[in-house]
């Protein structure tokens, strides 16, 4: 009993973090219709950001996670604004917005990959945090993944709150049905744009920061969670937030589930074997409206 | 009575909770002139959507000269002779008008035969058309109204058996209409297509087509000679609902 | 613009020229020419599918990839032409089966998966070879000589380029030309869309799947990780867009200008080349998405009307 226990737990466990990550995509497809496959590479930069932060300057990885958030905000402002601004204001189509997206975030992510090679050299890096197991409810944990969990679950629903609740997440829901009725009532899209973009790179970071307290990281660390997030997205729907949180936690499950009865390098066969079949039955996703 | 050409059967089309198109049934013949009208968001191009094959209805069945084809794929329906064009002129841009009209010769065109042997060239569509001295000219650096001709053409290069014209005569002058209308006559007439004409320009419609079907939310709520319908209570008040009697429409 | 049959002649006679290299040129200035080829043919045959109908395949690391595996576990039994060619097919198979079953979604969903497609068949391969043949990597024992290697990849690449010519003037060209157009306004006039484009696809992931057979005989050491290299999807694209992929010409003059950067400057500068070859491609599809095909084509309209 506690084994499948455990087994459900880390599903849910990874299911977080790819929630986390496929949010931060999701906001920016949602809303803009970037397709931004660098988005791995920023989770990694927070990786390596509280990495530094935890050994060069002693800090708390957990306590320099806002610090990384608002780091990474800032990063994303800049990019959407050197790398997206145009494509948005210049394409004739959306079709046109995706590919031209698509493609800038390729070369982002050679970039932001290399840049970290260069940095920091391809050795893996890590720290140990929390490393102690927890017992909980018949089944040992390790501190740090449990932290990690609770914070990526946190972070998701602050954001879905933020969505639903405040002034800004409301622009950003009127946005995504209407762009004309929104700006027809005063939403400026220069100001949100960016913003929504610099949350969605937020996101990644702080999945980065979390990840750095689990386990080690390299410059290339970034991409597999840039496809896994890509799928999760397309199961939860384009544009569903929940729909991301559940698709998220789904993955998770599938690939702990499959994982341990197949193999662990089967991993990514059996999510991609979940996009394709998924796409097939529902092209819509499957908790599209 | 002979076998229509094209035949709706109770065709509804729903989108979640929103029913656009609500069993509409529709025959047409070789030959015949009909037009469809409606006030705003009546469902006559979600219609003419189910007709060409671009969407599936949600209910009801498409037969093409007694063929069901309801839920096949649009290229099916070109290849069985139906063409149309669409409310915004979607031309191919970076192409020559010529090469347009070459597109639907190459494929759906390869498939029928006209009756008109004289359009087996692009040429001789665009001659007809009128545009002949733009051959040459990109589709996207045109005029909105030879745009619209152009999509006419680009439909004729498919041979079709009917021809699906989607409101092609929105935006233009008075003459501009009229000198369209006729050019659509004359396609019926010299080519012996049937031709299904949505229009807004109510006025020009009535005055060239035999026979109107007219759509209100979604429902077919009359269809027959026009005088007639354009004095049916039912559709007056449709209408009126809208903007105002039919016959007296500006265009 | 030439004729179709004086430009396949054109291509059949620059072959021919450049067969004669391997008696010419030193092993260094050989083995730049091979990698130019390489880079020319595949350029060119994602050009013949993304250019026409502006979808988008990053598939190409993965296809390239399966090319080279077939080689590497053929080596033995196949004569290397005949592993060439299979690699090509099982390429060829391979994506029109993912074709089929991707290429009728939205432009975006199709170029995300193939986005994967090269971790997936990477981390599969890497998986039969650990538990079925147990091993990791595989050492090439008998290599054929640098001059096969060549003429096999010369011949893959003028076949590339040709079979791109012919594609553009024929009628799949044209329905390709047109689903990049307007996708629904070409199946409306009778284009069987997703027929077509499986085609294409399946056409251009051919010479992926071969040029990766012909190359995998260089290296005596072959492993996914290295096989599996998306530094060769990237340039792709990268050479593709530079040069101009609605062009054939474009992508084959730009395979020759990126190749020689790459010889003279990866070696050198590993990462900080990567660097810019990415903020190359950021520029490049901000301010010139048409490659310098459009610059060109720019510059001669300008003098015909001037």
């Amino acid at each position: 009993m506690a084994f499948w226990f455990e087994l459900v737990a880390t599903g849910l466990i990874t299911g977080g973090i790819y929630a986390l990550v496929a949010l931060g995509l999701n906001l920016q497809y949602g809303l803009m219709r970037i397709m931004n496959i660098s988005h791995g590479e920023f989770l990694m930069l927070g990786a390596y950001l509280t990495w530094l932060g935890h050994t060069v300057l002693q800090v708390n990885p957990l306590a320099f996670l806002p610090v990384v958030a608002l780091a990474l905000f800032l990063v994303g402002v800049a990019v959407y604004w050197l790398c997206f601004a145009r494509i948005i204001h210049t394409a004739p189509a959306v079709e046109v917005i995706e590919a031209r997206s698509l493609l800038v975030g390729f070369g982002l992510m050679f970039l932001v990959q290399n840049a970290a090679y260069l940095a920091w050299g391809a050795d893996l890096r890590g720290y140990s945090y929390l490393a102690e197991p927890v017992d909980l409810g018949g089944a040992r944990f390790m501190a740090n993944r449990l932290v990690v969990f609770a914070f990526a679950v946190g972070a998701s629903l602050a954001l879905l709150a933020v969505l639903r609740w405040t002034l800004i997440g409301k622009a950003v829901r009127a946005m995504m049905q209407s762009p004309t009725g929104a700006q027809l009532v005063g939403i400026d899209t220069r100001v949100l744009h960016p913003v929504v973009f610099g949350l969605g790179l937020a996101m990644a970071g702080i999945a980065g920061g979390l990840l750095s307290m689990v386990y080690e990281i390299s410059p290339g660390m970034g991409e597999p969670y840039t496809v896994t997030a890509l799928i999760v997205i397309v199961l939860g729907g384009l544009g569903s937030a929940a729909g991301c949180l559940l698709g998220g936690m789904l993955l998770g499950l599938v690939e702990a589930f499959g994982m341990h009865f197949t193999s662990p390098s089967l991993k990514m066969l059996l999510s991609y074997a979940v996009l394709i079949g998924v796409l097939l039955a529902r092209p819509k996703g499957l908790f599209a409206r | 009575m002979r076998e229509a050409l094209l035949s709706a059967r109770g065709v509804s089309v729903r989108f979640g909770g929103l029913v656009a198109v609500d069993e509409v049934d529709l025959d047409v013949h070789a030959g015949e002139l009909v037009g469809v009208i409606g006030p705003n968001g009546a469902g006559k191009t979600t219609f003419f959507h189910t007709l060409s094959g671009v969407l599936s209805p949600t209910a009801g069945r498409i037969l093409v000269a007694g063929e069901d084809l309801t839920g096949r794929a649009a290229h099916v329906y070109a290849t069985h002779g139906i063409a149309r064009t669409f409310q915004t002129p979607r031309v191919f841009k970076e192409m020559s008008a010529l090469d347009n009209v070459r597109f639907g010769l190459e494929f759906a065109g390869r498939t029928r035969r006209h009756a008109h042997d004289a359009f087996d060239e692009p040429a001789a569509i665009l001659e007809f058309l009128g545009l002949a001295e733009v051959a040459a000219v990109p589709a996207g650096g045109l005029t909105p109204s030879r745009q619209r001709l152009l999509e006419i053409g680009m439909a004729l290069g498919a041979r079709p058996r009917v021809l699906l014209l989607d409101e092609v005569a929105a935006g233009l002058t008075h003459a501009e209409v009229d000198l369209t209308a006729q050019l659509i006559r004359r396609v019926r007439d010299e080519l012996g297509l049937a031709v299904i004409w949505i229009e807004h320009a109510v006025r020009v419609l009535m005055s060239y087509v035999e026979r109107v079907a007219v759509l209100h939310q979604g429902r077919k709520i009359a269809d027959g000679d026009p005088r007639a319908v354009a004095r049916d209570p039912a559709v007056i008040e449709a209408y009126l609902g809208d903007e105002g009697e039919p016959e007296r429409r500006a265009a | 613009m030439m004729t179709l049959r004086d430009s396949i002649l054109a291509t059949l006679l620059a072959a021919l020229a450049l067969s004669a290299m391997p008696w010419l040129l030193s092993a260094f200035a050989l083995s730049l020419t091979l990698t130019c080829l390489m880079y020319a043919g595949l350029a060119v045959s994602w050009a013949m599918f993304c250019g026409a109908t502006n979808y988008l395949s990053l598939a190409t690391a993965a296809f390239f990839g399966m090319g080279a595996y077939v080689t590497a576990w053929g080596a033995e039994a196949l004569p290397y032409g005949v592993a060439v060619l299979l690699g090509g097919l099982v390429a060829a198979a391979f994506a029109a089966l993912v074709g089929a079953a991707v290429l009728h979604l939205r432009g975006a969903y199709f170029a995300v998966i193939t986005f994967g497609l090269g971790e997936l068949v990477r981390h599969a391969i890497t998986y039969y070879e650990k538990s079925y043949a147990g091993t990791v990597g595989r050492v090439i024992s008998a290599p054929p000589e640098a001059a096969t290697i060549y003429h096999t990849v010369l011949l893959l690449s003028a076949l590339a380029v040709v079979t791109a010519l012919a594609v553009r003037a024929s009628r799949l060209g044209l329905a390709l030309r047109g689903i990049g157009a307007d996708e629904e306004r070409a199946r409306t006039l009778g284009v069987n869309t997703r027929r077509a484009k499986v085609l294409a696809f399946s056409l251009s992931a051919f010479f992926a799947g071969a040029l990766g057979a012909a190359m995998a005989m260089r290296w005596t050491y072959i492993d996914p990780l290295s096989v599996f290299n998306p530094f060769i999807g990237f340039q792709t694209v990268l050479i593709a867009m530079v040069g101009g992929a609605h062009t054939i010409l474009g992508p084959i003059a730009s395979a020759v200008l990126f190749s020689l950067l790459t010889e003279f400057l990866r070696l050198q500068f590993p990462y900080l080349f990567l660097i810019m070859l990415g903020f190359l491609l950021i520029l490049l599809v901000l301010y010139l998405p048409g490659g310098l095909a459009s610059l060109f084509a720019r510059w001669r309209w300008r003098k015909s009307n001037a």
